[in-house]
């Protein structure tokens, strides 16, 4: 398909305010007779608060925020989940901390130093209680219990042996598939939590109004379940919070839900009437969010003809203190498992466990890197235990075309209707030598070369044909301007990938535009139309298909519109783009001179009191459709240092239609980048002792890969599919774009060495000390030769 | 033990009350140096002293800036050496001649450190000054035996770099001296050296840092010195193991001996960046590394 907009190659709309740092983020957001905020957090992981003084904060003229002013009231910070499937937990400012960082108070003052040091006056007395850091310990009896009452949607649920939520499937007949099976692989897998280390430090600056509403900027991917939830909280009507909409620095899910400095900004504020910023430092922002870890039981049968047969999954879940999505997660994991490859029987245990720990939020793939990684290690194993090629043996039991898909787990499902898996495995196969790759573990020396691959995918939103219980739908309002651009008005929130510039490019094809005629104009929640979030791979799909909806609907407009001014019938008529004029121009085909562009036609149409040409209309996804990718990565291992560098990687996607060519890449490099820091590097291990995180949240001891570190080459290709229910045949990709990144880089290593890892990061010291153990026992086994 | 800190930093302020003193004399300094003694705090490129004050590891009540006084930023060759002053930054360093013709291992170690924004900033004087185990540019002065110039109101001190460095963060300075000066002899004739640096990324901190020096004479060991980083409180020079090496030939039994000197001699600890046993089996790699690298640098001359 041709297109005149879509896959070109464009300098995005935003990139002069973004270089020049002309851009706004809610960072930026300065009002006059602004107070300025800090939040005084836990320092114990568990315990309960006595007594709290906040005189002298008081007295040095600090507005003061307590758990006692907030409104006694449970809440789930993430709105994405039907309510019967919301789990809530938090509340704003508590007195039984659970966590090292968890908010307790907080002080709003003239400046941030003197709120600092009405901070630091405030005296607490805690009585402390034991914490729990292991998921494993704390599900035990007669652990201490981190919740006791918490809410399911308006009903009150008892939390036992502090099991926050559990998910549990079964279909076919398990028992009479593994009898089937000639081989049984069963492993244990145990991930990482991880840090999302988005640019941005979440902020909120909140501007109380006459009308006893508010006004919020913020860090967020959704305004408008921040105002919903707002609302909620603090019983005022949605319609009388506006939340604005701004550039975004990075949010990899970890602002899906409503971040904590919204409500504690709110409460300032309405305490104060007036104005509160309140902006999170990045040691404050590391206390705030991480990912889950998970541990996985994972149990696969296989034939000795290489087709799968059955599988258990168990996943238990470290979850942190609260709950923000762990009950949609247990199902996602278990829809990101059984979509991979098809088994005929399945059964899976979902357990989310409480521990006294950050709280764990989505984290680009929802829990999708973490179960491809323990299915395609397992894939590898067993394509070696059956003598097959790991590629070949994934072709024969891939889900793909017209198979049913589970997309965001077991009450969203559709059928596949584009793919492009055997497509990728066979270029990423040729462009990165895959016959000649190294036979695991058979070099000798100190530098070892080893080639791994693995394939996944993500689903491009959560929609589905019917009802779920994920919300997914968008929505846009689209208005011609008189001359002849046209304005683009989203409640979609762009994260900083480019979302937005994709769906300019969407307009523009459908209503002949030039590109730059299209604005995207400033918006916030009292402005737009519901958009649920930008989340789920589901900006380009499911937005662009909002934006899409509402072009034709504007174009049937145009076309009625011109039909009376041309005197020709309006399904006749044609529209396409003329640079020169920069205009839009319509057409009736073969007969010249009957032609007028979009701003003639707007102008008349007001000079004739005909109206505005516009449209606005909501838009549901009817598919979650999978975006497919598959990674080849060569590494070279130091056994010596155990040290692992990227030599090169291959990169292959699915995405159906490539919308914005570089932006796509780009999201393959930095899903690249990622998955090799998530592989090799990052872990917010706990220190027991101070019952925080190792680093303390300082990022000079959470490292991650930097330009340095990566490989010259990161060759990525997009194969050519086209998804019908996509905007010009367009899926998403920001999720599958890293998701199979860890276990490819994990195959990788063990083709280099020989050694399989279970457990992530797979650090130097990690690496080290099984090759040792490896190579030791080998020599002891060659002394043994020796001695007899 | 409580994590206070998540209460008391704020790395958006320096939420430290300080007085902010920017004499234009180094004599100035050194007054204000005896007048606040303890209190103060010498400030140069401040990318280790601003970070510390941020995470409130350090409040000094007086910060005495050396950034307005003229005369302490130089690199000049002098005295069988090169002297370089307090407030020559790091990114002059490793863009000198000198340095990198002639301190291999000092210009790898300096080109090793953060990044150019950081490099722009920071000095190899607060580098030492900082007195951090894993502080890159200590091995390399280590093996050059450099001579550290301390001022104070009654005159100057010179000090062996060996006596320079007491525990983590601590040095022999007293509290109202000033380094005004590194002063670095040129290696013996016919010698080079390497810098070797194990991290966990490219940007960051010593695991592990090596330093060593070697002289040849018809494949015999002349000289060897050997100065490790980040395995105990202080940067150290191995003495043990240069002993056992000068006068010896290069082969792989020497080699053996050598590694497993410098294991038994380093003392090692588990942290946030690596384990105790990590760090030991790689100081054993990286001498071999660090040796067949700067044999390679004299096989080339
Ligand atoms: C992002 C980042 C990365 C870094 N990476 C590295 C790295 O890879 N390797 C490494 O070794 N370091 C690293 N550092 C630390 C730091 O940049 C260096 O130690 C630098 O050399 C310090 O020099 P400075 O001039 O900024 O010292 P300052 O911060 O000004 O001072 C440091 C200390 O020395 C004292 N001091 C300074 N000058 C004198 C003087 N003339 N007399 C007496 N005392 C003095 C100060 O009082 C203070 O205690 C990094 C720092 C940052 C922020």
């Amino acid at each position: 398909m041709s297109f005149y907009a879509i896959g070109k190659r464009t300098a995005r709309k935003d990139s002069v305010a973004k270089v020049t740092g002309w851009e706004k983020y809610a960072s930026d957001i300065y009002l006059p007779n602004m107070l300025h905020a800090r939040v005084l957090k836990s320092p114990f992981p568990h315990a309960i608060v006595k007594k709290i003084d906040t005189s002298r904060a008081e007295e040095m003229g600090a507005i003061v925020v307590t758990f006692k002013d907030v409104p006694d009231k449970l809440f789930c910070p993430r709105l994405v989940s039907t309510p019967d499937a919301t789990y809530k937990d938090w509340k704003v400012l508590t007195d039984k901390p659970k966590f090292v960082g968890e908010p307790i108070a907080a002080v709003a003052a003239e400046t941030e130093e003197l709120a600092q040091i009405a901070l630091e006056s405030i005296n607490v007395e805690y009585e402390l209680l034991e914490p729990v850091f292991d998921a494993l310990e704390s599900m035990k009896e007669g652990k201490p219990r981190i919740h006791d009452k918490i809410m399911l949607n308006d009903k009150i649920i008892d939390i036992e042996n502090n099991v926050a939520c559990r998910l549990e499937l079964q279909e076919g007949d398990l028992e009479e598939a593994f009898k089937r099976s000639d081989i049984i692989i069963e492993r244990e897998f145990r991930t990482s939590r991880g840090y999302h280390n988005q640019l941005e430090p979440k902020v909120a600056v909140v501007n109380p109004e006459p009308d006893g509403g508010l006004t919020i900027w913020c860090t967020t991917q959704t305004i408008h379940n921040t105002r919903l939830l707002i609302s909620e909280i603090f019983n005022i009507p949605v319609s009388k919070i506006n939340v604005k909409k701004l550039a975004l620095g990075g949010g990899f899910g970890s602002s899906i839900q409503t971040n904590i400095v919204v409500p504690i900004a709110v409460a300032l504020a309405l305490k104060a009437r007036r104005p509160v910023r309140l902006a999170y430092t990045k040691e404050e922002d590391m206390h705030e969010h991480s990912s889950y870890q998970m541990i996985f039981r994972l149990k696969i049968g296989v034939t000795r003809d290489g087709k799968l047969t059955g599988g258990f999954m168990e996943n238990i879940m470290d979850i942190g203190a609260h709950q923000i999505q762990a009950y949609p997660l247990l199902g996602t994991c278990a829809g990101w498992w059984v979509s991979l490859y098809k088994l005929q029987a399945i059964k899976y245990v979902g357990v989310a466990i409480y521990t006294n720990k950050i709280p764990s939020c989505a984290y680009r793939g929802y829990g999708n890197p973490q179960v491809t990684w323990a299915v395609e290690t397992i894939m590898d194993e067993l394509a070696e235990m059956l003598g097959m090629d790991p590629i070949e043996f994934r072709l024969k039991n891939y889900v793909g075309e017209r198979d049913l898909f589970w997309g965001q787990g077991p009450t969203v499902k559709s059928i596949i209707k584009s793919c492009g898996v055997e497509e990728i495995l066979k270029k990423g196969s040729e462009l990165i030598g895959w016959k000649n790759r190294p036979k695991p573990g058979e070099q000798k020396g100190r530098f070892r070369r080893g080639i791994g691959m693995a394939r996944g995918y993500h689903t491009s939103s959560a929609g589905a044909p019917i009802p779920s219980q994920v919300i997914d739908y968008s929505g846009a309002i689209l208005k011609v301007n008189e001359d002849g651009t046209v304005d683009y008005i989203t409640g979609l929130v762009d994260q900083g990938g480019g979302t937005l510039e994709a769906h300019a490019k969407i307009i523009a094809e459908e209503l002949g535009l030039p590109l730059k005629n299209v604005n995207i104009v400033a918006a916030d929640s009292q402005t737009t139309i519901y958009d649920v979030c930008t989340h789920a791979s589901r900006g380009v799909y499911a937005g662009g298909g909002a934006a899409l909806n509402v072009a034709r609907q504007v174009k049937e407009k145009i076309f009625k519109l011109a039909s009376t001014i041309l005197n020709a019938y309006p399904h006749t008529l044609r529209i396409r783009p003329d640079e020169e004029r920069g205009q839009a121009v319509i057409y009736v085909e073969g007969l010249p001179g009957k032609e007028i562009t979009l701003g003639e036609l707007a102008t008349l149409a007001r000079i004739k009191n005909l109206g505005t040409i516009a449209a606005v209309d909501s838009f549901r996804p009817p598919a979650c459709p999978p975006h497919f990718t598959g990674y080849f990565v060569e590494v070279l291992v130091d056994t010596e240092t155990g040290i692992v560098k990227p030599l090169k990687v291959v990169i292959g996607a699915d995405v159906g239609t490539v919308i914005n060519p570089d932006l796509a890449e780009g999201q393959l490099h930095g899903g690249f980048i990622m998955g090799w820091s998530r592989a090799i590097l990052e872990d917010l291990k706990y220190n027991e002792e101070i019952g925080d995180i190792e680093c303390r949240g300082f990022i000079i001891d959470y490292k991650m890969p930097t330009a340095a570190d990566i490989p010259e080459e990161i060759k990525t290709f997009f194969v050519e599919t086209y998804e019908p229910t996509g905007p010009f045949g367009a899926k998403g990709l920001g999720e599958g774009a890293q998701n199979p990144a860890i276990a490819a880089i994990s195959n990788a290593i063990y083709n280099a060495t020989g050694v399989r890892f279970y457990e992530l990061p797979i650090t130097p010291e990690k690496l080290l000390e099984k090759l040792k153990e490896k190579e030791g026992r080998k020599l002891a086994v060659e002394d043994a030769v020796k001695l007899t | 033990m409580r994590a206070d800190y998540v209460n008391l930093v704020n790395t958006h302020t320096v939420p430290v009350r300080f007085m902010y003193h920017s004499p234009e004399t180094l004599e100035e300094a050194l007054r204000l140096m005896r007048e606040y003694g303890g209190e103060a705090r010498v400030m140069a490129g401040g990318t280790d002293l601003i970070v510390d004050m941020k995470l409130r590891r350090k409040e000094p009540k007086h910060i005495v800036s050396l950034n307005k006084i003229r005369g302490i930023e130089y690199i000049v060759e002098e005295d069988g050496g090169v002297r370089i002053g307090a407030n020559t930054k790091l990114r002059s360093i490793e863009k000198n001649s000198i340095v990198r013709e002639r301190f291999e291992a000092l210009y790898e170690a300096v080109r090793s450190i953060a990044s150019v924004q950081v490099r722009n900033m920071g000095t190899l004087v607060g580098n030492i000054c900082n007195a951090s185990p894993a502080a890159d540019s200590a091995p390399p002065l280590l093996v050059y035996d450099a001579v550290v110039k301390a001022r104070s109101i009654d005159g100057e001190r010179k000090i062996k770099i060996r006596d320079f460095f007491k525990g983590p963060g601590k040095t022999c300075l007293k509290d109202d001296e000033i380094v005004t000066e590194v002063f670095i002899p040129y290696p013996p004739g016919d010698s080079a050296s390497t810098f070797f640096k194990i991290s966990r990324v490219s940007m960051d901190l010593a695991k592990v840092n090596i330093a060593i020096l070697v002289k040849l004479s018809s494949n015999v060991v002349e000289d060897f010195r050997i100065a490790l980083g980040a395995v105990a409180p202080t940067p150290l020079r191995i003495p043990k193991a240069e002993e056992y090496l000068r006068h010896k030939p290069l082969n792989e039994e020497n080699l053996n001996i050598v590694e497993k000197i410098v294991s038994e001699e380093i003392k090692p600890i588990t942290d946030v960046r690596s384990t105790e046993w990590y760090r030991r089996e790689v100081s054993k790699i990286l001498v071999r590394d660090a040796l067949n690298s700067t044999i390679k640098k004299l096989v080339r001359t």
